[in-house]
């Protein structure tokens, strides 16, 4: 495993959360997460997760027409996709403190 | 006034994807829709000064496969095409045989008809996906699509000979049996040239079967006749391709 499989997960949150503050379009959504230091992945990587959030039903799509020409697809959270966003959020500070306990050795 | 200013490696990798998709049975306007996109990400992202590799990671195949797995099978168009191969091939021989008078096949023939054109598409497809997601030499893509082109025929002519020598049960037309098949046949093509859009079938149809039955018509020796009415067929149906090749791009 997986620091592949557990970053998957990590990524498709983070995707969640950077939706649901406006709705963007795929080169932008990995422009901000490359700014919020997410270095290491092919930007790529974001679209497989992206067809898997629309197949759940977690995020829809809208084509419009940009500035500079062809149509562009931005992404939207559904109310699912919110709920889905909370949970998210709960795990994971969860488990920021349980593993910040482990390694600070305090209970 | 879309301007291309993608380089090579990307332009290359979005037409092996879409390649590489179609030939995975996906739907075309998800094709479409992730293909644009991609080009978008491309596009914008090379302006910045990135490479391919920053946007697909090192491995195409393994990106390819990747958004091929979020994918779903359309099971639909495949069927499209099963329906299209098998019914061209059943429809041109049965046309071709028809000018000969009653029409019979044996078992054989008719199962191993179905089976080759199985394996056809299921070799097309695996042809498609293997010279799409890897970078291959041009010789050896060449001699992929060779075999392509080689083994089905091979297949065929193998079966001809096979049901020369092994007997199995023939179902034979009779005459009123024949003008019915041929009715059928007839309708099927039109039918399945309307729900395809496409000529494709009728037009190889009509090249193979037509020169031969009208040279017939005239006072030629039959050697002369052979190798126009071949001449015929080849350069018809190649000038069709040509033709509608470049009317799609």
């Amino acid at each position: 495993m997986s620091t592949t499989q557990m970053m998957k997960g990590i990524l498709d949150g983070c995707l969640l959360s950077i939706i649901s503050e406006k709705e963007v379009y795929g080169y932008e959504l990995a422009e901000k997460l490359e700014g919020y230091g997410f270095h290491s992945f092919s930007e790529g990587t974001i679209y497989p997760l992206l067809l898997r959030m629309q197949k759940e039903e977690l995020v829809t799509s809208t084509l419009k027409k940009s500035t500079a020409g062809p149509k562009r697809k931005y992404y939207t959270l559904t109310p699912k996709g919110e709920q889905e966003l909370e949970i998210f959020i709960t795990k994971w500070s969860d488990l920021q403190t349980t593993v910040n306990n482990v390694l600070n050795k305090k209970i | 006034m879309k301007e291309v200013i993608l380089s090579k490696r990307s332009q290359t990798f979005i037409e092996d994807l879409r390649v590489y998709l179609f030939s995975s049975g996906k739907k075309e306007e998800e094709i479409e829709e992730i293909v644009t996109e991609l080009e978008d990400h491309l596009i914008e992202a090379e302006k910045r000064g990135k490479s391919t590799e920053d946007i697909i990671g090192k491995s195409p195949k393994t990106y390819m496969q990747q958004l091929s797995n979020e994918m779903k099978i359309d099971y639909k168009t495949w069927m499209k095409y099963f329906v299209i191969i098998i019914a061209g091939v059943f429809s041109i021989s049965i046309i071709g045989d028809i000018l000969n008078g009653p029409i019979s096949y044996s078992l054989l023939e008719i199962g191993g008809s179905l089976v080759i054109s199985l394996l056809f598409i299921m070799l097309t497809f695996w042809v498609f996906k293997l010279v799409s997601s890897r970078s291959l030499t041009y010789g050896i893509q060449g001699l992929l699509f060779f075999l392509l082109a080689i083994v089905p025929l091979g297949l065929f002519i193998g079966l001809e000979f096979a049901t020369r020598s092994i007997t199995t049960p023939v179902v034979e037309f009779g005459l009123i049996g024949t003008w019915i098949a041929g009715g059928l046949t007839v309708v099927f093509l039109i039918s399945i040239s309307i729900w395809a859009k496409t000529l494709v079938l009728p037009v190889i149809a009509a090249f193979l079967v037509l020169p031969e039955y009208l040279l017939g018509f005239t006072s030629m020796n039959e050697e002369t006749m052979l190798i126009w009415s071949t001449i015929i067929t080849y350069a018809g149906i190649g000038a069709y391709v040509l033709f509608t090749a470049k009317k799609s791009k």
